[in-house]
C-alpha cells in the first residue's frame, strides 16, 4: 500500500489550492504576461508534485522544458507582439460563455463524483517498484528499449514541426540582398547627397533624448528621416520642437 | 541494471521507414536543392517512396507478428490492408497535389500584400507539401497499426501536424484558408488532449498501455470499470474528432472548404482510413470484452452521425461543404462496421474505407476542375449546366456521387451492402434502419446536384472546366476506373480481405 | 437446369457495339450505324440459336443458364451475375433484338441527316444491352442493374435533340417519374433481403412458399410502384407522353415494342410473389384496369399523331397489366398481348415517322388528311397496324385482347363482371380513337398547310414498316394455334388454370369484343370522315374533352402529388436547419441551462463553439457512464 507522509501532506494540501487557484486565475486575468505567469507557476508546482513522489527526473524536466523554455518562450513572443496587444474579451456568440462555464462545472463535477466511485481491484504499483533501478535509469531503459519505435517516430514529428515553422514564418528572398558596395554606390550616385553620409541620429536634447524625437538639422528645421520608419509609421514620432530650450518653463520660484 | 537492446523487425517497418526516408530526403532538398528543380526532384522523391513502400509492404504481405517493434506496432493482415489502402490513395492524391495551381506561392507572405504578388510574380512554390505529405503518410501508416496507446497517440500526432499546416496553403482565399487551418488545429489539440486523458484512465485501470495488456484487464479485472469507461469514453473522443463524426464533426465543414482542394481529398481520404484503422483495431483488440459497455453510446452516435451528415447536407450550397457533410455522414456508415464487432464487420469496414477513399480522391480531384478567372468554383448554383458544358467531367462527377449514393454497378453500392449486413448479423436492427433512411436522405442531395447538373441551364458567369494536367487526369481516371470496378467484380477484392483480414492479438 | 457459355454474347455483341461508337468517336461516323446495325441483328442471331436449342431440349431443360462471376459475396449472402434464359425471357430477346433490328435499319435512313448519328446509333445498342440485361437477369438485383440501364439509355435517347428546351424538360420528367419508380424496385429488393434473405429469382421463389403473406404484400406492391414507374401506368404514367419528344424510332423502340413493357415482364417474373399475396394483385388489377381506361380516354382528345399513339400505348399496356394481375389465368395472355403489340405498335410508330418524314416534321393530324394516295406503303402498313390495334380477325390483336377480355370476365363475381366490363369498353374506345388517327391521317380532305409535298419513305424505312405488319397480322394466329404460347410459358408462370365456371362463352366476348370494335368504328367514322375537320382545335368544347385533352389533369395531379410535396420537403429541410435545429440548440441553451441566452447555428464558424460542442459530446459520454455506473 502506498503511504502518505505527513510532510508532503501538508505539502500537497499547501500548494494544491495555489496551484489551482493559479490556473483559474491564468483564465481570468487581462493581461497576457500575468496569464503567462500564471501559467509557469502552476507548472512549477507540478514540478514539485513530481519530484514529491520521487519523479525526480520528470520534476527537472518539467522545470527545465516548460518553465524554463517553453514558457519563457510565450514571454518572448508576448513581449514581440506587444505587452499592451490585448484580444477583445466581448463574447459574440450570445450565451456561449454561460453554456461554457455550466459544462465545465459539470464535466469536472461528473468526473470528480466519477473518480471518487472507481476502485482498482488491485494494489498500485508505486514508484518504489518502477524506481528500482534508479528513476533515470529506469526511464531511459523504458525509453530506449520498449518504446524506442514511439521515440524514434518523435524525431519525425519534430522535423515536420520545423519544417512547418519554416513554411510559416520563412520569407524567401525574392531578390538578393543589396552589398554594401551597393548601398554605398546607391548613396552617391543617388538623387541628392543629402544622406550620403548616412541618417542623422534622432535628437538629442536636455529633457528628452529618447528615440521618438527628430533631429534638427544646422538650420533648426527637425529631420524626420532621422527616425526609425516603424515609429513614423506607428504615428509615434514626437514634435522636436515642444523640447526646444526657449519653450521650457524657466521661471524659478524661489524656496522658502 | 541489465540492457538488452530492443529488436525490430525491419522488414515489417520498412514501409514506414520508406516513407519516412522520402520526407527526410525531401526536407534536405528544400535545404540545399537548387529551386529551379525542386519540384520535379521533391515530385520524384515522394512518388518513389510511396511506391518503394508499398513494394515493400508486397513483400511481407503474409507475414504477421505482434512484435514488430517491441510490442509497439502489430504487424497482420488487416495492417497491411488499410496501410496498402493508404499508400495507393497517397499516391493518387499526390498527383493531385502536383498541381500546384491549388498552393500558395509564399505562406509567409500577408495575403493581399505586395510580398505576395512579388513571389505570385516570381513563380514561387511551397515544395515542402511534398516532404509534410509523406509525414503525414508515415503517421498515417503507423496510427493503424499501433498496439500501444503511446504509439497511436504519436501517431496521431504525426499525421495531424502536416494536415494543420498544409490546410493553411490554399492559393486563392488565404484567410479562410489560414483560419481553417488555425480552427482545425486548435479543436485538433483540444480532441488530442482528451485521448492523453483517456490514455492516462486506462493505464491507471490496467497498470498497462498496451491493447493486449488492456484487454487482459478487461478479461480479468477485479475493480469496477469506472476508470475503463473513462478511458475508452476519452479515447473515443479523440479518435471520432479524426473521423467527423457527430458531435465532433464541427471542424470537418470549415476545413475542407478552406484547404486547398488537393489537400481536402487527401485528408478525406487517407485520415479517414488511417483513423478508422485505428478505431477498429483498438475496439476490436482491446475493447472487444467490454462490448455491452461501450456499444450503446457508439450505436447512438453513429445513428446521430448518418442522420446529421445527411440531412445537413442537403442545404449546403457549397460542394465541398456537401462533400464534408456527406463524410460525416459516411462516417457514421463506417461505424456500424466498428459496431459489428466481427469478422465480417471488419471486412467490410475494410472493403469501404478502400472504396470511399478511392471514390473521395476522385471526386475532390474533379472538384479542382471547375474554375473560373478567380480559381476554383465551389458555390453548387455555378455548377448548374456543367453536363452541358463538359459532359464527361460531369459525368465522371455523377459516377462519384452515385457511388457515394450507393447505387448498383458503383463500389459504395457494395461497400454499404456489406457493412450494413455485417452489422444486421450481430442485431443492430437500429443501425440498419437509420443507415438505410440515411442512405435515402443522402441520395436526395446527390441526385439532386445531378439533376442541377444536368438539368439546368448552364449559368454564363465564366465557369469553365480545365483541361486537366496528365497527372490529374490520371487520378481522376484510375480513381473512376476502381470505383467502376469494384461495383461490377467486386469479388476478388471481397476474397483477398476476407482471406487475410485479421487483427493479431 | 442447363447451363450455357453463349449467353453472355446476348448481351456482349450491342454493349461492344456502343462500346466502340462512343469510343472511337467522330472516326466511327462513316461505319458506325452499319456496326451498330449488324451487332443487333447478330445479337437477334444469337437469339434465334437459343430458341433452336431450346426447342431440342424436353420441355423441363428448356430454361439455361449462365454464371458470369460472383458478384457481390458478404457473409452468408452472395449475388452472382448469372443471366437466366427461360421460356419467358427468350420471347423477350427475340422482340428487343428482332424489333430492336428492324428500328436500327429504319433508323439508317430517319437519321440520314442527323450529324450525331453515330451517337445516337451507340445509345440505341446501349439501350438494347440494357434491356436485354434486364430480361437475362438471373435475380432482381441484376434486373435493377439493366432496369437502371434502360433507364439511363431512353434519358440519353429521349434527351438526345437536347439542344430545344422542351425535349430537356420530358427527359428531366422521365428521369424524375423513373426514379420513383426505381425507389420502389430497390425497396422491393431490400424487403426481399431482409426477409426472405436472398434476391434470385429461384431462391425468392423457393422462399416465398413459406415466407410471411405480409412481406409477401410489401414485395409485391413495391414491385407494383417500380412497374408503374417503367410501364407509364397510373400514377405515374405521366411522362410518357413527354418523352414523345425523343426521335420516332426511340419512341418505337422504347415507348411502344420494349421498355415499357419491362413493368409487366417484372409482375409475370415475379408471378410467385403475386400469386401468393393476392392483396398486391388485386392492386395490379386496379391498376390495370385504370390505366387502359385513362390511356383510352386521353387518346381520343389528342392531336399530336405521336402522342395518340402514346396514349394507346399506355392503354395497351393497361391491358397487359390486367392480365397480369389476373394470376396464372392471365400471365400468359397478357405475354402474348405484349408480344404482339411490340409488333403493330412499332410498326404504327415507324409509320408515323414516315408520315412526319413525308410532311415536314409535322405532328399535327389536323393538318394531314387523304395521305393514302400520297403513301401508299405507309397507309398500308399502318392500316394493318391498326387493323390489328383495335382487334379486328384474324389479325393479331384480335386473338392477344380477347383473350384478356375473356379472362377478365370469368375473374368471377362482381369483380369480373366490372373488369371486363372495363375492358370491353376500352376496346370501344380504343377503336374509335385509332380510327379517328386513321380517317384524319389517310382518308378525310387534304388539310396541309402550304409547301407540303408528301413523299413515300426510302425503302429503308418502309421495309422495317412491312415486316412489323406481316408480324402484326400473323403473330396473333401463330401464338393461339394449339394454345401454343400458353403452353410454352405454363413451367415458368404456372399451369393454365381455366376458369371452373365461365361466366360467358369465348364466343359470346368475341362477339361483344367485335360489337364494341365496330360501334367505335362507326362513330369515329361518322364523326371525322363524313364531316370537315377544322385544321385547329375547336376551343369551344364540352368540359370533357377539355379535361381529356389536358391529360385528364395528370400534370395537376403531379403537381399535387409528388412537386407541391417534394417542394413542401425541401423548403421544409431548410426552415428545419434554419428553425428546427438552430430551436432546439436555442431550447437546450434555454431550459437545460437556464442562461436566457441561446446557441446560435452549431455552425457558427467560431472554434470556441465547436470546441463546446465536442466537450458537450464528451460530457453526454460519462454523463452516461455516471448513469450506468451508479
Amino acid at each position: 500500500m502506498l503511504t502518505i507522509q505527513t510532510p508532503e501532506a501538508v505539502m500537497f494540501w499547501f500548494l494544491a489550492p495555489l496551484a489551482v487557484i493559479s490556473a483559474i486565475g491564468m483564465l481570468l486575468v487581462k493581461k497576457a504576461v500575468h496569464s503567462a505567469l500564471l501559467l509557469a507557476w502552476v507548472m512549477i508546482t507540478l514540478a514539485i508534485f513530481y519530484i514529491a513522489q520521487d519523479a525526480l527526473f520528470l520534476g527537472i524536466v518539467q522545470i527545465v522544458v516548460y518553465t524554463g523554455a517553453v514558457m519563457m518562450l510565450f514571454l518572448f513572443i508576448l513581449m514581440l507582439v506587444g505587452v499592451d496587444a490585448s484580444d477583445s474579451l466581448t463574447e459574440t456568440i450570445r450565451g456561449l460563455r454561460p453554456i461554457a462555464i455550466t459544462a465545465a462545472l459539470g464535466f469536472g463535477g461528473l468526473l470528480v463524483s466519477l473518480i471518487g466511485r472507481a476502485t482498482l481491484g488491485r494494489e498500485a504499483a508505486g514508484l518504489v517498484d518502477a524506481n528500482s533501478e534508479g528513476n533515470v535509469q529506469a526511464l531511459a531503459k523504458l525509453l530506449f528499449s520498449t518504446y524506442v519505435w514511439p521515440f524514434e517516430v518523435v524525431s519525425a514529428l519534430l522535423i515536420t514541426a520545423a519544417l512547418g515553422a519554416m513554411v510559416l514564418a520563412h520569407h524567401q528572398r525574392s531578390v538578393p540582398r543589396a552589398t554594401q558596395r551597393e548601398q554605398a554606390i546607391a548613396r552617391f550616385r543617388g538623387a541628392s547627397l543629402g544622406s550620403a553620409a548616412g541618417l542623422p541620429n534622432p535628437g538629442v536634447f536636455a529633457r528628452h533624448n529618447a528615440v521618438d524625437v527628430p533631429a534638427l538639422l544646422p538650420d533648426g528645421s527637425a529631420a524626420p528621416n532621422s527616425i526609425s520608419a516603424t515609429l513614423k509609421a506607428r504615428g509615434d514620432m514626437l514634435e522636436s520642437t515642444q523640447f526646444e530650450l526657449s519653450e521650457v518653463d524657466n521661471t524659478v520660484t524661489e524656496e522658502k | 541494471m541489465t540492457f538488452t537492446a530492443p529488436v525490430l523487425n525491419y522488414a515489417q517497418l520498412a514501409p514506414m521507414l520508406i516513407v519516412l526516408g522520402g520526407a527526410l530526403i525531401g526536407v534536405l532538398i528544400e535545404a540545399f536543392g537548387p529551386r529551379a528543380s525542386r519540384h520535379a526532384s521533391q515530385l520524384f522523391i515522394t512518388v518513389a517512396s510511396l511506391v518503394a513502400a508499398f513494394a515493400a509492404l508486397v513483400r511481407v504481405r503474409n507475414q504477421s507478428s505482434v512484435d514488430a517493434a517491441m510490442g509497439s506496432v502489430g504487424f497482420d493482415g488487416a495492417g497491411v490492408l488499410l496501410q496498402g489502402t493508404i499508400l495507393i490513395i497517397a499516391l493518387l492524391s499526390v498527383f493531385l497535389i502536383a498541381d500546384q495551381e491549388n498552393f500558395t506561392a509564399l505562406a509567409a507572405a500577408v495575403p493581399g500584400s505586395s510580398e505576395e504578388r512579388e513571389s505570385l510574380q516570381l513563380d514561387l512554390r511551397v515544395t515542402e507539401v511534398y516532404p509534410l505529405t509523406l509525414f503525414a503518410v508515415a503517421g498515417m501508416l503507423l496510427f493503424p497499426v499501433s498496439t500501444d496507446l503511446i504509439t497511436l497517440f504519436v501517431a496521431l500526432e504525426m499525421l495531424s501536424l502536416p494536415l494543420y499546416l498544409m490546410a493553411g496553403l490554399s492559393r486563392r482565399r488565404r484567410l479562410m484558408s489560414q483560419e481553417s487551418a488555425l480552427k482545425y488545429f486548435l479543436l485538433g489539440a483540444f480532441s488530442s488532449a482528451f485521448l492523453l486523458f483517456g490514455v492516462a484512465y486506462l493505464y491507471g485501470y490496467s497498470n498497462s498501455v498496451t491493447f493486449a495488456g488492456i484487454q487482459a484487464s478487461i478479461t480479468g479485472g477485479s475493480g469496477n470499470d469506472v476508470f475503463l469507461l473513462l478511458g475508452i469514453a476519452f479515447i473515443s473522443v479523440g479518435l471520432l474528432f479524426k473521423v467527423g463524426a457527430v458531435p465532433f464533426h464541427a471542424w470537418s465543414p470549415d476545413v475542407y472548404q478552406g484547404a486547398p482542394t488537393a489537400i481536402t481529398g487527401f485528408m478525406a481520404a487517407a485520415t479517414k482510413v488511417a483513423a478508422f484503422g485505428a478505431i477498429l483495431r483498438i475496439f476490436y483488440v482491446a475493447f472487444a470484452n467490454a462490448e455491452w459497455q461501450w456499444k450503446p453510446a457508439l450505436v447512438l452516435i453513429a445513428i446521430v452521425t448518418m442522420v446529421f451528415g445527411s440531412v445537413v447536407a442537403i442545404t449546403q450550397r457549397d460542394v465541398k461543404r456537401m462533400l464534408a457533410y456527406s463524410s460525416i455522414a459516411h462516417a457514421g456508415f463506417l461505424l456500424a462496421g466498428v459496431i459489428a464487432l466481427s469478422k465480417s464487420g471488419l471486412d467490410a469496414s475494410i472493403f469501404y474505407l478502400f472504396a470511399y477513399g478511392i471514390a473521395t480522391v476522385g471526386a475532390f480531384g474533379v472538384v479542382t476542375l471547375v474554375r473560373d478567372s478567380a480559381g476554383e468554383v465551389t458555390d453548387l448554383n455555378r455548377w448548374s449546366g456543367l453536363g452541358k458544358r463538359s459532359p464527361l467531367v460531369a459525368s465522371v462527377f455523377a459516377f462519384f456521387l452515385l457511388a457515394f449514393a450507393g447505387i448498383p454497378l458503383t463500389s459504395g453500392f457494395i461497400g454499404k451492402f456489406s457493412i450494413f449486413s455485417a452489422a444486421y448479423e450481430t442485431g443492430s436492427t437500429a443501425i440498419l434502419i437509420a443507415g438505410v433512411l440515411s442512405s435515402a436522405i443522402a441520395a436526395f442531395f446527390y441526385i439532386r446536384v445531378i439533376v442541377l447538373m444536368f438539368f439546368k441551364d448552364p449559368v454564363e458567369d465564366g465557369t469553365s472546366v480545365v483541361i486537366p494536367s496528365a497527372l490529374t487526369t490520371t487520378t481522376i481516371a484510375v480513381t473512376s476506373l476502381i470505383t467502376l470496378i469494384l461495383g461490377i467484380f467486386p469479388a476478388p477484392l471481397i476474397n483477398f480481405i476476407e482471406s487475410s483480414a485479421f487483427f493479431i492479438r | 437446369m442447363t447451363t450455357s457459355t453463349s449467353l453472355v454474347y446476348l448481351i456482349a455483341l450491342p454493349l461492344l457495339g456502343a462500346t466502340i461508337l462512343l469510343l472511337a468517336g467522330r472516326r466511327s461516323d462513316k461505319w458506325g450505324h452499319l456496326l451498330a446495325t449488324a451487332l443487333s441483328a447478330s445479337s437477334f442471331g444469337v437469339g434465334l440459336y437459343q430458341l433452336s436449342q431450346m426447342l431440342n431440349r424436353p420441355t423441363e431443360e428448356r430454361g439455361v443458364s449462365q454464371k458470369l462471376f460472383s458478384w457481390i459475396s458478404v457473409g452468408s449472402f452472395n449475388v452472382d451475375a448469372g443471366l437466366l434464359l427461360d421460356q419467358l425471357s427468350i420471347c423477350f430477346v427475340l422482340l428487343i433484338t428482332g424489333v430492336g433490328t428492324l428500328i436500327h435499319i429504319y433508323s439508317i435512313s430517319y437519321m440520314s441527316h442527323d450529324e450525331n448519328r453515330r451517337r445516337f446509333f451507340a445509345y440505341l445498342n446501349l439501350f438494347i444491352a440494357a434491356m436485354l440485361l434486364l430480361v437475362l437477369g438471373d435475380s432482381y438485383l441484376n434486373l435493377y442493374v439493366g432496369w437502371e440501364g434502360v433507364g439511363l439509355a431512353s434519358y440519353l435517347l429521349i434527351g438526345f435533340w437536347n439542344q430545344k428546351p422542351a425535349y430537356a424538360t420530358a427527359s428531366k420528367k422521365a428521369f424524375v417519374m423513373n426514379r420513383v419508380g426505381d425507389m420502389g424496385l430497390s425497396f422491393a429488393i431490400m424487403i426481399a433481403f431482409a426477409t426472405l434473405g436472398t434476391v434470385s429469382f429461384s431462391g425468392v421463389e423457393e422462399a416465398s412458399h413459406t415466407a410471411s403473406k405480409a412481406a409477401l404484400t410489401a414485395i409485391g406492391i413495391m414491385l407494383l410502384v417500380a412497374a408503374t414507374g417503367k410501364s407509364a401506368q397510373f400514377p405515374l404514367q405521366a411522362w410518357l407522353g413527354d418523352a414523345m419528344a425523343g426521335p420516332t424510332p426511340v419512341s418505337a423502340l422504347i415507348h411502344a415494342a420494349t421498355m415499357v413493357t419491362a413493368g409487366v415482364y417484372l409482375i409475370v417474373r415475379s408471378n410467385f410473389i403475386f400469386d401468393a399475396a393476392p392483396t398486391a394483385q388485386l392492386l395490379v388489377v386496379i391498376v390495370g384496369a385504370i390505366t387502359l381506361m385513362f390511356g383510352a380516354l386521353v387518346g381520343t382528345a389528342k392531336d399530336d399523331i405521336k402522342k395518340a399513339l402514346a396514349a394507346s400505348t399506355m392503354s395497351q399496356i393497361g391491358y397487359m397489366v390486367l392480365g397480369a394481375g389476373l394470376g396464372p389465368a392471365g400471365y400468359a395472355f397478357a405475354i402474348m398481348h405484349l408480344l404482339t403489340h411490340g409488333f403493330f405498335k412499332a410498326g404504327m410508330f415507324l409509320g408515323a415517322g414516315s408520315v412526319m418524314h413525308g410532311m415536314n416534321d409535322q405532328v399535327d393530324m389536323r393538318r394531314y388528311g387523304a395521305l393514302r394516295k400520297f403513301m401508299p406503303i405507309t397507309f398500308i402498313t399502318f392500316g394493318l397496324g391498326y387493323l390489328a390495334i383495335i382487334g379486328v380477325p384474324p389479325f393479331a390483336g384480335f386473338y392477344s385482347k380477347d383473350a384478356i377480355i375473356e379472362t377478365a370476365f370469368n375473374a368471377g363475381g362482381v369483380k369480373g363482371i366490372l373488369l371486363g366490363g372495363t375492358a370491353l369498353l376500352g376496346a370501344a374506345i380504343t377503336a374509335f380513337y385509332m380510327t379517328r388517327v386513321m380517317v384524319l391521317t389517310f382518308t378525310s380532305k387534304e388539310r396541309w398547310e402550304d409547301n407540303q409535298h408528301p413523299h413515300e419513305s426510302p425503302i429503308l424505312m418502309w421495309l422495317p414498316m412491312a415486316i412489323l405488319a406481316i408480324g402484326s397480322v400473323t403473330t396473333g394466329f401463330l401464338f393461339t394455334r394449339g394454345h401454343a404460347l400458353v403452353n410454352w410459358l405454363s413451367p415458368v408462370v404456372g399451369e393454365h388454370a381455366e376458369s371452373e365456371e365461365m361466366l360467358l362463352q369465348p364466343m359470346v366476348v368475341s362477339g361483344l369484343a367485335l360489337l364494341a370494335v365496330a360501334i367505335g368504328v362507326a362513330i369515329a367514322v361518322m364523326k371525322y370522315q363524313r364531316a370537315d375537320v377544322e385544321t385547329v382545335a375547336p376551343q369551344n368544347v364540352s368540359i370533357f374533352t377539355r379535361i381529356a385533352r389536358k391529360d385528364l389533369m395528370q400534370d395537376s395531379f403531379n403537381e399535387a402529388v409528388f412537386m407541391r410535396p417534394g417542394q413542401a420537403l425541401t423548403s421544409l429541410l431548410v426552415k428545419g436547419d434554419e428553425n428546427v435545429v438552430d430551436g432546439a440548440v436555442r431550447g437546450i441553451g434555454r431550459t437545460a441551462l437556464g442562461a436566457g441566452a441561446s446557441l446560435r447555428k452549431t455552425q457558427t464558424g467560431f472554434a470556441r463553439s465547436y470546441a463546446a460542442l465536442i466537450l458537450i459530446g464528451a460530457i453526454a459520454l460519462i454523463a452516461g457512464i455516471w448513469v450506468v455506473t451508479q
